[in-house]
């Protein structure tokens, strides 16, 4: 099982748009220990999806450093990042984004595509994958057959398959009843201790917060504070960094 | 599962729309289809024809109007020595058909003694000849009418002409032509056709034209000088053509309809192409997150691009083949071949009308697909995913 940390040093970004320029981070400090399971919240509009593409290397920062393991994305190339994140990250997204007219079992063999490996070695990985989600019994199911809940399982099992050591999840519950978030969260929890992912999520729901281990929230490109969670001690890892 | 099983999936997406897409590549890709196989039989039929060194002699005003018969002595008088004919041979358009038939034959009568001469490409072989020569009534005929009629060598056969003085004739077929470009003819001897009409009180033995067979390329051509000098200036100017410029102005006379039918369908074949990139790029609009996901997953730039160009080749080449393949079937099964469009005689479908179409439609999926393909590569993944909270 390996684990991974992430440390973010005086990460800066702005965007462009009409040649202005609009800062949404400016110098953002944040160390995620491996294995540890951080909450982001903050207002509406502060930066924190584009903090998570960041750490995802979907778009590179302005200045600053994004360190995800041994990988140092402020020196590597879209192409590079692109490839890397293959293997490394799994992304969550609120609306799900499943492919409608693949399976369920498709959907989540779709990153493994990326992956020399034979075919059943693909389909043992799925399995495994849908196993932990708990969908094994809706394998062949298309995404307008499954719930809301059972898409984000799709979802999960997508973002896993892989063995990715850090999962990005945007407001992965933003979309469903307080008691099918309770789930995906038990799922996400599972992925963290059990898996030993890295898991950064952001929420605006202050119970779905009280699933991490730690709390950081973003207003105006900072962090401007974080909370612990005593309910959910950090692991021996995030103890020693 | 492999990537084509995705892409193949996708058309799936939005049925409606990607089989009135496939309509509409299928509808004119099939006229295309048939206009290159039209405009592909009149050049094969250019082409083989230049190879007989024949040399048509008609009025120099038109086809339908007759030349005397005796201008085929005058003409042989022009060389003496046959260094440059081989033959001459007078003909006249019988335009006959089966009684009670709609279909006029390509029937002409030729001059008995010069017609095996001319005619080499029809392949009469010595008894053939002989038949021809000893029966005052034998035609010889293309493979078209003899299936259509289901006539067989040796049947007595029955004419009518369509043009004044409208005989009934009969004839005993001595040679059935196998030679495909032949396959719409039906020969006589125009010695029976001229008695016939003397007997019917027409004293006509005009000629419609005149084929020479020559002995070189270089004879033909001093011939077809000469023979227009010759008669310049007399009531009946003539105009000599070789065969292929003969057939070059057949296909004029029909009001260059082969250049019609192509521009035709370059035509559509472009609004083809206007209509499938508007359902690439409506195909493309409505997942442009989804794609944003394939890059989130890790799918580079690059295979982005090729996943969106693929799906416009697949759809393009579909529909192209939902028409190429009905209209091969059709072609081959309608008898439009027995209609005879002067020298045409067989309208098929030609490999390079397969081919030809296939790649227009490649290309039209290129171009259909290039743009939307070109948007989802550049597509800001992080943008694309924002958009939906
Ligand atoms: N491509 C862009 N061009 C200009 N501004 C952008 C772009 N993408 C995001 N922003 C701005 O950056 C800010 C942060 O966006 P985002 O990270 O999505 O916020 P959050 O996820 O916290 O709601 C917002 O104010 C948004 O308008
Ligand atoms: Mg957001």
């Amino acid at each position: 099982m390996s684990t991974v940390d992430i440390e973010l040093r005086k990460v800066r970004k702005v965007y462009f748009k009409d040649r202005l320029e609009i800062p949404v981070l400016e110098g953002l400090d944040l160390t995620i220990a491996a294995g540890e399971f951080v909450v982001l919240m903050g207002p509406s509009g502060s930066g924190k999806s584009t903090l998570l593409h960041l750490i995802g290397g979907l778009d590179s920062a302005t200045g600053g450093s994004v360190r995800v393991g041994d990988a140092h994305l402020e020196k590597m190339s879209e192409r590079e990042r692109t490839a890397w994140r293959s293997r490394h990250v799994g992304f969550i997204f609120q609306m799900y984004h499943l492919v409608p007219v693949l399976t369920a079992a498709q959907n989540v063999e779709l990153p493994l595509l990326l992956f020399s490996m034979s075919s059943s070695q693909r389909k043992e990985r799925v399995r495994t994958a849908l196993e932990v989600v708990g969908l094994s019994d809706r394998a062949d199911h298309r995404p307008n057959q499954l719930s809301g809940g059972q898409e984000q399982r799709v979802a999960i099992a997508r973002a896993i398959v892989t063995d990715p050591d850090v999962i990005l999840a945007d407001e992965p519950t933003g979309d469903l009843d307080a008691k099918t978030s309770e789930e995906i969260l038990e799922l996400l929890n599972l992925l963290n201790s059990e898996f030993g992912k890295t898991i950064l999520m952001v929420t605006h729901d202050p119970r779905a917060a009280s699933h991490g281990q730690r709390t950081v929230h973003l207003d105006k490109g900072v962090l401007d504070r974080e909370e612990l969670n005593p309910a959910r001690p950090r692991g021996a890892a995030a103890m020693v960094s | 599962m492999t990537l084509t099983y995705v892409l193949m999936q996708n058309l799936r997406r939005n049925t409606l729309r990607v089989v009135l897409t496939a309509v509409a590549f299928a509808l004119p890709m099939a006229v295309f289809v048939a206009a290159i196989s039209f405009v592909v039989a009149l050049a094969q039929i250019s082409a083989d024809m230049e190879k007989e060194l024949r040399l048509g002699v008609h009025h120099k005003t038109t086809l339908t109007n007759p030349l005397p018969a005796g201008m085929r002595s005058k003409i042989e008088a022009l060389d003496p020595d046959r260094r440059r004919i081989a033959a001459v041979c007078g003909m006249r358009w019988f335009g006959g058909r089966v009684p009670d038939t709609q279909n006029t034959l390509t029937s002409i009568a030729g001059d008995p003694d010069t017609f095996p001469l001319v005619y080499s490409d029809v392949g009469m072989t010595a008894q053939d000849i002989e038949a021809w020569q000893r029966d005052r009534r034998a035609c010889v005929v293309g493979r078209n009418p003899v299936d259509t009629y289901g006539w067989k060598q040796g049947d007595r056969v029955t004419l009518v002409s369509t043009v004044p003085p409208y005989l009934q004739l009969e004839f005993n077929i001595v040679k059935i032509v196998e030679n495909r470009e032949r396959a719409n003819f039906f020969w006589f001897r125009r010695d029976y056709l001229v008695e016939s009409m003397k007997d019917a009180g027409v004293d006509d033995a005009r000629c419609n034209i005149f084929w020479i067979k020559c002995k070189s390329a270089e004879g033909l051509r001093t011939l077809q000088q000469d023979i227009d000098a010759l008669f310049a200036n007399s009531p009946d100017e003539t105009k000599s053509e070789d065969e292929n410029a003969f057939v070059a102005n057949f296909t004029q006379a029909m009001g260059n309809i082969p250049g019609l039918m192509q521009t035709m369908a370059m035509v559509v074949v472009v609004i083809v192409a206007l209509v499938a990139g508007n359902a690439m790029m409506m195909s493309f609009r409505e997942r442009t997150r989804e794609l944003a996901v394939f890059k989130a997953i890790g799918f580079q730039s690059g295979r982005v691009f090729l996943i969106v160009l693929s799906e416009s080749i697949m759809l393009a080449m579909g529909g192209a083949l939902l028409g190429v393949v009905p209209a091969a079937v059709l072609l081959w099964l309608l008898p439009i071949r027995l209609t005879g469009i002067g020298p045409m005689i067989a309208l098929e479908v030609t490999r390079l009308g397969v081919i030809g179409s296939m790649a227009i439609a490649l290309c039209v999926g290129v171009v259909a697909g290039l743009w939307p393909a070109f948007q989802a590569m550049r597509l800001q993944t992080t943008d694309a995913l924002r958009k939906v909270a």
